[in-house]
């Protein structure tokens, strides 16, 4: 169901000047970030603004992998169906592939697909153990007086 | 406006019923913010009380100005002797104990009128509003878990004040998926910032649901049972307040409707071309443009079918946009200069590194050279 009087382009009018999910900062001139799990970056904007579309994707942290959120268009008044979530705890190129596919293949939203790839590599790399760095090797006048005692 | 949408009735167990009904044409009205907002704000005036500080503040001295040459301003200074107050300047904004600027009064303009049909207007534009589950995610309710919005509850379930106890009502809101706004609710309790606090107004805390019913068949019990609940309000379907539909001028009021309530809009609103039954000579208002979506619009056969073909290539190729360094860059280089791929592949220009050392001049040379 969906009512002639209503669009994305008219919601977004609505919203974009104040909503749940925005946080506006009067640093770095004035910079405005989304709260919203559907949006790829964070940022708030038309494209990325997931609760407005009716397609949109999301990339959320699990345990040990992504989850994909996608909405249903044919749903937008059923909240409780719209959602679909799909888990993937693969390696790091799988997934990838993966979040790309459902971002972007049967036409879907392929605008969305670098920036779904982006996150879900992100969020990847936040889950491998982070290396020690190196002691530091002395050279030099440093390394000879060291050699000495 | 020839098929509008059906909308699915639940039961109170959260399942549908199987029943529908057709969407009443209030749903269809224009989405405002911009009237939304104007009436709102006049509306939220419209409770205030009237304040003002006491007309006797600052005055209550026999001041009298010293006039000119004492070498003081002429400001009223309090008369007489014997205490610290006694030639102290009086009565001035400026003057400490003195009155304040322009005293506030209690016949200032509190209230606001408008225009019935701008609050019509508004509150028709606010119940649109309430069927668009993106405009109610904005507003920050909770709607994950709500099967439909706009959300129908059978009024067969209230039959005999069936929800006239507060455990029964939050049982229905939980059923019906309105759970996660009323958790939400009750976690946003806050204390107050400010004088407030003392004034009646200790907490705030976040808007619920609002459950619209139809008095005549659903009875007035379930406002008992509802109205402990944090954040959910009660209100009938003839006596809808913008201040509810859309509360601090923010469209997407998360709306529970009874399934007679949600019937009684038909005849409550009318449509655009019928008038309603209750409202004196009133008409839903019309949309501007009938169809919202511009990418729909855009893509439709009759604009396409009108266009001009594109001119040109797919990929265009933009002129100068950027001036590149030749000295840097090859390509640009070479564009200016193509003398420059044959003087760098003979190395022309390392020539004389590799002869070495100029020969040196003989001594015959120097002789002629000095003798000059």
């Amino acid at each position: 169901m969906s009512l002639p009087n209503v669009s994305s382009d008219l919601v977004w009018e609505v919203v974009r000047n104040q909503n749940a999910f925005l946080v506006k900062s009067k640093l770095s001139g004035g910079v405005q970030f989304s709260r919203d799990p559907l949006n790829l970056t964070n940022l708030h904007s038309r494209k990325y603004a997931g609760f407005v579309n009716d397609k949109a994707v999301g990339v959320i942290p699990t345990e040990k992998g992504v989850k994909v959120i996608s909405k249903k268009s044919s749903a937008t008044n059923q909240p409780a169906k719209a959602l679909i979530n799909t888990t993937y705890n693969k390696s790091g190129r799988k997934t990838y592939k993966s979040v790309a596919n459902l971002a972007a293949k049967s036409g879907y939203r392929a605008d969305l697909r670098k920036a779904a790839v982006a996150r879900a590599s992100a969020i990847k790399k936040s889950q491998r153990p982070v290396k020690e760095t190196p002691e530091k090797k002395l050279r030099g006048k440093k390394a000879a007086a060291a050699a000495s005692e | 406006m020839a098929s509008r949408p059906t909308v699915t009735i639940l039961g109170a167990d959260g399942a549908a019923t199987g029943n529908t009904h057709t969407i009443p044409a209030v749903f269809l009205s224009p989405i405002r913010p911009d009237i939304v907002q104007q009436v709102h704000t006049g509306m939220a005036k419209n409770k205030r009380q009237p304040y003002s500080v006491s007309e006797k503040a600052g005055h209550q001295t026999s001041a009298e100005s010293w006039g000119t040459g004492r070498a003081v301003a002429r400001i009223p200074r309090v008369s007489g002797g014997g205490t610290h107050r006694a030639g102290q300047a009086a009565f001035g904004n400026m003057c400490r104990g003195g009155r304040m600027f322009a005293p506030t009064k209690t016949w200032r303009k509190w209230h606001v009128k408008i225009n019935q049909g701008q609050k019509r207007f508004a509150t028709a534009s606010a119940l649109a509003a309430s069927a668009v589950p993106p405009l109610l995610l904005a507003r920050g309710h909770q709607i994950n878990t709500v099967p439909e919005v706009p959300l129908v509850v059978d009024s067969a379930a209230f039959d005999g004040a069936a929800y006239a106890k507060t455990a029964a009502a939050l049982g229905l809101l939980k059923s019906v998926g309105a759970g996660p706004d009323v958790e939400k609710v009750k976690g946003s309790k806050k204390l107050r910032a400010g004088k407030g606090k003392l004034r009646g107004r200790r907490y705030r805390q976040r808007r619920g649901p609002l459950v619209v019913y139809d008095p005549e068949v659903d009875g007035k019990e379930l406002v008992k049972g509802f109205r402990n609940v944090p954040g959910v309000e009660t209100c009938s379907v003839q006596a809808l307040n913008l201040l509810q539909l859309a509360p601090g001028g923010h469209l997407g009021r998360f709306i529970i409707w009874t399934s007679s309530a949600f019937k009684s809009l038909d005849s409550i609103y009318g449509t655009t071309t019928t008038p309603s039954d209750l409202k004196k000579d009133f008409l839903l208002p019309s949309n501007i443009v009938s169809q919202a979506d511009l990418t729909r619009l855009i893509n439709s056969s009759e604009i396409q079918s009108v266009l001009r073909a594109p001119k040109g290539e797919k990929n265009t190729k933009r002129g100068a946009v950027q001036k590149k360094n030749p000295l840097r860059n090859k390509q640009v280089l070479l564009r200016l200069n193509p003398y420059a791929a044959q003087f760098q592949k003979e190395k022309i220009g390392q020539q004389k590194i590799d002869e070495g050392k100029p020969a040196k001049v003989s001594a015959a040379f120097k002789e002629i050279l000095q003798e000059l």
